[in-house]
């Protein structure tokens, strides 16, 4: 197992291409265990492919990705250290499958072909359970779930790893308001807790201002990268939405408002 | 009424007609729920290839047409994998392309030989102790692959992409499943053919996924319908003096409806309300 006090990411000058196409280029970044990374950027930005990167599902063609001490072939070999959130896709309504046996999928990789879960691995299972909200949901079958209870399901199955890392690719996309927030709140409760060194990708800067330590700002390239201070400036923002941005604060807490604002 | 249990013919029958109803049952799982029909149907035509050179080399049909469908089932996956192109496109490109080896071949035959096309709708009566014997030895390494590999293949069936970012080789768990697919296609030549295999293949795992929300469930469903549909059509085939693979399609089919027509996923899920079309 990787040493919970390895470095768990770090990109040297990382260049990837799909095909003939530059995805990222020359992108360089390094975090410290327990750090919670924002990734913002427009679409189309490379936000994706730097996950896929960190998780060794792209190669890159110059540079070094460098996971929890592995980098190149080995990447692979620590996967299942990693637990992975992807961008919200329905699951599959009809899939003969209960809510908890989809999330006890997350022990797979660690149990081989015949051994039974052991009391402490299912266990797990209910905590991760518990830990999403989703105690009350085990029996439902899977795809009937709402889409902010997906979300939760694939978190729950993330954390079933007891990863030393959480990739989250955003996992607010396409859920309502409510939702959104409750999400966000049990991703900063979650690293809170467990103090997972944590990426998280996403549009909206707002969901990640309260419990972010850096935030790394791509457009293929590295833009910034720095504490909130040195990343979220109003120049930094307004290229990021292609607009006029103010900054609004409401009970102690930041906000980024974007677009025209008249009195 | 069981007179006929006296007969060889008819035990070897009813022994391919259960191991056909397991192999196909459980392999359907996979086809149904990860959209494989028209691979199952490509490879069935592909073993046409292989059955036509057995006969004209004067090699066991069943052999050849094991290295026949494994050899279509890499080049699809090959083609898929660096060819870019869609699976539905490399099936369709190389089932063609066997089964026009298959024409050719049956073309250099020195003389006509009618046992090629008894291939196309099976004899479950024609099996001999050699077929039984390499049916139940090709029956054992499917089943028993499944079984090794059960949790990865139930992962890479519900999400692909998740499996492969949990660290599952799910390149190669997509190859073995192929695999076991064009193995499943040549244990059942003899019994239901060529023409009817996809019957098996598909009937049997899609009734049973009108009848259950879970899927080791749909495992045992589907063996028992896949099973029952075999024997029951061998005893009607004989019964009433009709083609056996017909026979068993046929009953197939017809479970497969009433379980239609009964399925509780056309109820509201008692668990979450959720109302289902399935």
């Amino acid at each position: 197992m990787a040493s919970p006090t390895e470095q768990p990411v770090r990109f040297d000058h990382v260049t990837v291409a799909y095909q003939q196409s530059i995805a990222i280029e020359d992108v360089s970044f390094e975090l410290s265990p327990g750090e919670f990374l924002g990734i913002i950027g427009p679409n189309g930005s490379g936000k994706t492919t730097l996950l896929r990167a960190v998780l060794g599902l792209v190669r890159p063609v110059s540079g070094n990705v460098v996971v929890l001490g592995a980098a190149g072939r080995e990447l692979p070999n620590v996967r299942r250290h990693i637990g992975y959130v992807p961008q919200r896709r329905a699951l599959d309504p009809q899939f003969p499958i209960s809510v908890r046996d989809a999330v006890a999928m997350g022990l797979y990789p660690t149990l081989g072909a015949f051994r039974r879960p052991t009391a402490g691995e299912q266990a797990r299972v209910e905590q991760a359970l518990a830990a999403v909200g989703l105690s009350e949901s085990t029996g439902h079958v899977a795809g009937h779930l709402s889409g902010g209870q997906q979300q939760r399901l694939l978190i729950a199955r993330a954390l079933v790893q007891e990863p030393q890392i959480l990739l989250l690719d955003e996992p607010t996309s396409a859920v309502d308001v409510a939702t959104r927030s409750a999400i966000v709140e049990l991703v900063r409760r979650l690293h809170a807790e467990r103090r997972l060194t944590t990426l998280y990708v996403t549009h909206d800067v707002n969901e990640v201002l309260p419990c972010v330590d850096k935030v790394l700002y791509i457009n293929r390239t590295v833009r910034a990268f720095g504490s909130c201070a040195q990343v979220l400036s109003r120049e930094t923002l307004e290229a990021l939405y292609g607009g006029r941005v103010i900054f609004a604060e409401e009970g102690g807490r930041q906000y980024v408002v974007v677009g025209d604002h008249h009195a | 009424m069981l007179d006929f249990l006296h007969y060889g013919f008819m035990q070897r029958a009813l022994l391919s007609s259960v191991i056909v109803g397991t192999t196909c049952s459980c392999i359907g799982v996979f086809v149904v729920l990860r959209g494989m029909a028209f691979a199952g149907s490509g490879l069935a035509h592909a073993a046409f290839g292989g059955v036509a050179l057995g006969f004209l080399l004067a090699v066991n049909p069943l052999f050849a047409a094991v290295l026949f469908c494994l050899g279509t089932a890499g080049l699809i996956q090959a083609a898929t994998r660096r060819a870019q192109l869609r699976m539905d496109a490399a099936i369709g490109i190389f089932f063609a392309f066997a089964m026009a080896l298959g024409v050719l071949f049956i073309g250099l035959m020195k003389r006509y030989d009618a046992r090629v096309y008894g291939y196309l709708f099976g004899n479950v009566l024609g099996v001999t102790p050699g077929n039984l014997v390499m049916m139940a030895v090709l029956a054992l390494v499917v089943i028993g692959t499944i079984l090794l590999f059960y949790r990865p293949l139930k992962f890479l069936t519900f999400d692909e992409d998740m499996a492969e970012a949990s660290g599952l080789p799910t390149v190669a768990l997509a190859a073995l499943l192929l695999g076991l697919l064009a193995l499943t296609v040549v244990v059942s030549l003899k019994t239901v053919g060529i023409i009817l295999v996809e019957a098996l293949l598909v009937t049997p795992a899609a009734t049973a996924y009108q009848l259950t929300h879970k899927y080791g469930m749909m495992f045992v469903l589907s063996w028992i319908v896949g099973v029952l549909s075999c024997v029951t059509g061998l005893v009607v085939s004989y019964v009433l003096g009709i083609p056996s693979g017909a026979a068993i399609v046929i009953v197939a089919t017809l479970l497969f409806a009433l379980a239609a027509l009964l399925s509780p996923k056309r109820r509201k899920c008692k668990v979450c309300g959720h109302e289902s079309s399935a």
